[in-house]
């Protein structure tokens, strides 16, 4: 999605400049490692060096109470991905591990914590796949909190968490075990992957984005005090954040839908002549794309409408991101054929970050699931 | 400390057939007949016997992730399939024909009118109900005329399918229509259109007042089955009380209908009278008069501030509990509350507060929006010119007119546009209004 190619009203030429820092690091240093990342190779210093730039805390409010530009940080993630589409997700990972301290309104993450954040000094994820299907119904909740003096005492395990290492940390969510009657509960926390009775375990092999630092967090009488609950109850906190959490995952389809088609356009000047016999040309999938683009934006002028409406609209958006994705690295594949079927092409590769953006929470199916219980009437049981 | 296994218990146990456990987070399956002897645990080894700390191989949860697997048969699973449409992504260039959203009248008479002149234009119908065929001014009289909840089906909508050679999605919502590359999203996928025509009807509106969990609407089959069901036979499960808000035609109608059933029905309306519209025909008057001997009590100027559920041991006491607190199985009353302090106690309340088009689909197409989804009057086109509208949807002036009678002209008008025929002009009339008030029905212009 490059500024360029948006309608005018809704190009940012107001900051040029993070989206230029983020495209000279992405076509730098990150389009000569994206190979290595998709087969392993945890990007640490790229990540640090795109957060100092500035390109995972657009969204942020700023000290002065501006509010964040959501728009923004989905234009830098996508220059990012069309280049490297895991490199994109980490970005989406540290940006939704910022927004959750600062809504937590907690002083002790709210602050220097949120600063060193911010600045790229220190790195974070997100645990909610499980707790957001649970809220969709889906499936149930993995970790369990037993309140204790202070605090509360955290078991059970979380597969597949993002964007980790030994002094990461990330939002998650525990079921509340409470005895007697009344409502359930669930709170929120900020975990460290470092403290003790945490343990992270590698997963098996995924057939791309190895380098995710992804595995899957074993927590055993994991304590958690006052300074690390992001929200308890956590629920008020997800209705409000929900919006913005799935909006910006939409930053990741766009980069590799964009970096599908400029691989079309490439070989169009060799092969269009035989390629114009393919369905999905690129000329069609921009407009499809554009139009997409047209509207993320539009709804990245209000991430924090609680309405349902609106939730469906960005569930619908993420949904129809995923989609073209695939369509979009499927064609190009075919625009481009044996040599982009090579293993250590780009466009072999953006099939299988495609098939991450529509399998990862909330997949196609879930969003789609997602959207028929929200649509349908309400009636008296 | 587990008891130590007998010899009989150990024999049974080895003579029982291998099971299988499901992780719940990943979905690995974990077979006892086949182990897992990447982490030590050898074929034959039952789930019982695995250690405490055995990790999933896939996902790396514990043991108590797991519950026990029984794989269903595959033929069930076939079964269950099929009756899950899905919308392939038609991606070819060929001719996608036309999509209608919606499966009331309105939406299966356009398809039997473009069937009619058309045998071979593909059409598809996406809609959010089962998309079953009957007729909805039956729902107004079918306690009094004795007609079962099931027969009130006159056609499966499978079976209207697979007569009008068409593909339905059932149980599919309509998203969003993007007509730049004329697609239709839909929760099914994503469906690619030449002409469209949106018959999704109306929704029946709620006060803000009043919570949709406690309060029916009755503007499908859907939810009148269900409350049928609620309410049960009044000559065996004992006749219920029944509120309703709203003395319009359906509130109305379904007073009577329902007082005919054998249940103690209260109608309330801000307005003086039932039938207020039809004041000048003197409507009020008479069916008050036609309703003096059933079980119908009607109150005037009045408006419903709160509905609530009574908490069970203390209704009594008039103590309201938080909206779905009730537990299953045990039914308690409803309480009502109106803005001038009056109360009123039901099983069941039904809302008749008339209806509202949903904009979502037309909104997101930017059509042209009037009270409605704005057409033409001749044509039924929508601002868009691939798009037209009929039925409940649509507004000819600003003006709804929420009837059967047009719906089968408006399908002749817009099949004749899609096919290309000789035009068939629509002309709007004022339609007649049959109040099915069964004991004295009325005619109201």
């Amino acid at each position: 999605m490059n500024a360029a190619d948006l309608p005018p009203e809704l190009a940012q030429p107001a900051t040029p400049g993070l989206i230029d820092a983020v495209r000279s690091i992405a076509q730098g240093s990150l389009a000569g490692r994206a190979y290595a990342i998709d087969r392993g190779a945890y990007p640490v210093d790229l990540l640090k060096q795109l957060a100092a730039a500035g390109a995972m805390s657009a969204h942020l409010e700023k000290a002065d109470g501006t509010p964040g530009d959501y728009g923004l940080a989905i234009l830098a993630m996508a220059e990012a991905a069309k280049v490297c589409g895991a490199t994109g997700f980490m970005m989406w990972c540290q940006c939704v591990a910022g927004l959750y301290l600062q809504a937590s309104g907690n002083p002790a993450l709210t602050g220097e914590r949120l600063a060193r954040h911010v600045r790229g000094e220190t790195l974070g994820g997100t645990g909610l796949s499980n707790p957001m299907k649970s809220f969709a119904q889906i499936e149930s909740l993995l970790l369990k909190a037993t309140p204790v003096d202070g605090g509360y005492v955290v078991n059970g395990v979380l597969p597949w968490v993002s964007n980790l290492a030994p002094d990461h940390y990330f939002g998650a969510i525990a079921a509340v075990q409470t005895d007697g009657p009344g409502a359930s509960r669930e709170m929120m926390f900020m975990l460290r992957c470092n403290a003790p009775g945490v343990t992270l375990k590698a997963c098996p092999e995924f057939s791309g984005m190895e380098g995710t630092g992804t595995f899957s967090v074993h927590c055993k009488d994991l304590i958690v005090g006052a300074d690390d609950i992001v929200a308890d109850p956590a629920k008020p906190t997800i209705a409000r954040i929900r919006g913005c959490f799935v909006l910006l995952q939409c930053g990741i389809a766009a980069g590799i839908i964009q970096g599908a088609i400029d691989s079309m356009w490439a070989v169009e000047g060799q092969l269009g002549h035989v390629n114009q016999f393919l369905e999905d040309r690129p000329a069609d999938l921009q407009a499809e794309f554009d139009a997409l683009a047209g509207r993320i934006l539009k709804l990245a002028e209000t991430p924090f409408d609680t309405s349902t409406d609106y939730f469906i609209d960005v569930l619908d958006a993420r949904a129809h991101g995923a989609e073209l994705c695939l369509r979009a690295a499927n064609s190009a594949l075919m625009h481009q054929g044996a040599r982009g079927y090579l293993m250590g092409s780009e466009v072999q590769r953006r099939v299988r970050e495609a098939q991450f953006v529509a399998i990862v929470t909330p997949a196609i199916k879930h969003l789609r699931k997602e959207i028929a219980r929200l649509s349908a009437e309400e009636m008296p049981a | 400390m587990t008891p130590q296994p007998t010899p009989v218990s150990a024999a049974v146990q080895t003579l029982a057939p291998w099971q299988s456990y499901i992780c719940h987070a990943c979905g690995y399956i974990y077979n006892e007949a086949e182990g897992d002897p990447d982490s030590g645990l050898a074929a034959g080894t039952r789930f019982t016997d695995i250690p405490e700390d055995w990790a999933c191989p896939l996902c790396g949860v514990t043991k108590s992730d797991f519950e026990l697997y029984e794989a269903p048969s595959l033929d069930a699973l076939r079964a269950q399939a099929s009756d899950c449409a899905t919308a392939w992504t038609n991606t070819s260039r060929s001719a996608h024909g036309v999509t209608i959203v919606g499966a009331g009248r309105a939406g299966w008479q356009l398809a039997e009118a473009l069937r009619a002149r058309d045998s071979t234009i593909p059409i598809t119908i996406v809609t959010a109900c089962a998309g079953d065929v009957y007729d909805k001014p039956l729902l107004s009289v079918a306690l009094a005329r004795r007609i079962a909840p099931e027969k009130l089906i006159k056609e499966t909508g499978a079976a209207a399918a697979r007569r009008l050679k068409l593909r339905l999605l059932p149980h599919t919502q309509a998203v969003r229509i993007c007509r730049e590359t004329r697609q239709l999203r839909t929760t099914r996928g994503t469906l690619r259109y030449d002409q469209l025509v949106l018959a999704h009807g109306a929704k029946a509106s709620l006060p803000p007042a009043l919570p949709a969990a406690l309060c029916w609407r009755i503007n499908h089959l859907g939810a009148y089955l269900k409350l049928r069901e609620a309410l049960g036979d009044a000559a065996t499960t004992g006749p219920k009380d029944v509120l309703i808000v709203g003395a319009g035609l359906i509130g109305s109608e379904l007073a009577n209908d329902l007082a005919l059933g054998g249940h103690r029905v209260t109608l309330l309306d801000v307005q003086p009278e039932p039938l207020a519209r039809w004041h000048a025909d003197k409507a009020g008057a008479q069916v008050l008069q036609a309703w003096k001997d059933l079980s119908i009590r009607f109150v005037g100027e009045v408006k419903v501030a709160s509905v609530e559920r009574l908490a069970l041991d203390a209704e009594r006491l008039w103590q309201p509990q938080p909206a779905g607190t009730a537990c299953a199985g045990q039914t308690t009353r409803l309480r009502i509350t109106t803005e001038c302090g009056q109360h009123f106690a039901a099983d069941e309340v039904i809302v008749a507060a008339g209806l509202q088009t949903p904009s979502r689909l037309a909104q997101s197409a930017g059509l042209a929006w009037q009270n409605g989804i704005a057409v033409e009057p001749q044509t039924l086109r929508t601002s868009d010119e691939r798009i037209h509208a009929m039925g409940d949807c649509i507004t000819l002036d600003g003006q709804a007119s929420r009837f059967i009678e047009p719906i089968a002209r408006q399908a002749r008008t817009i099949a004749a546009a899609i096919t290309a025929c000789e035009p068939v002009p629509y002309e709007p009339k004022a339609t007649v209004i049959r109040v099915k008030t069964t004991s004295m029905p009325l005619t109201l212009h």
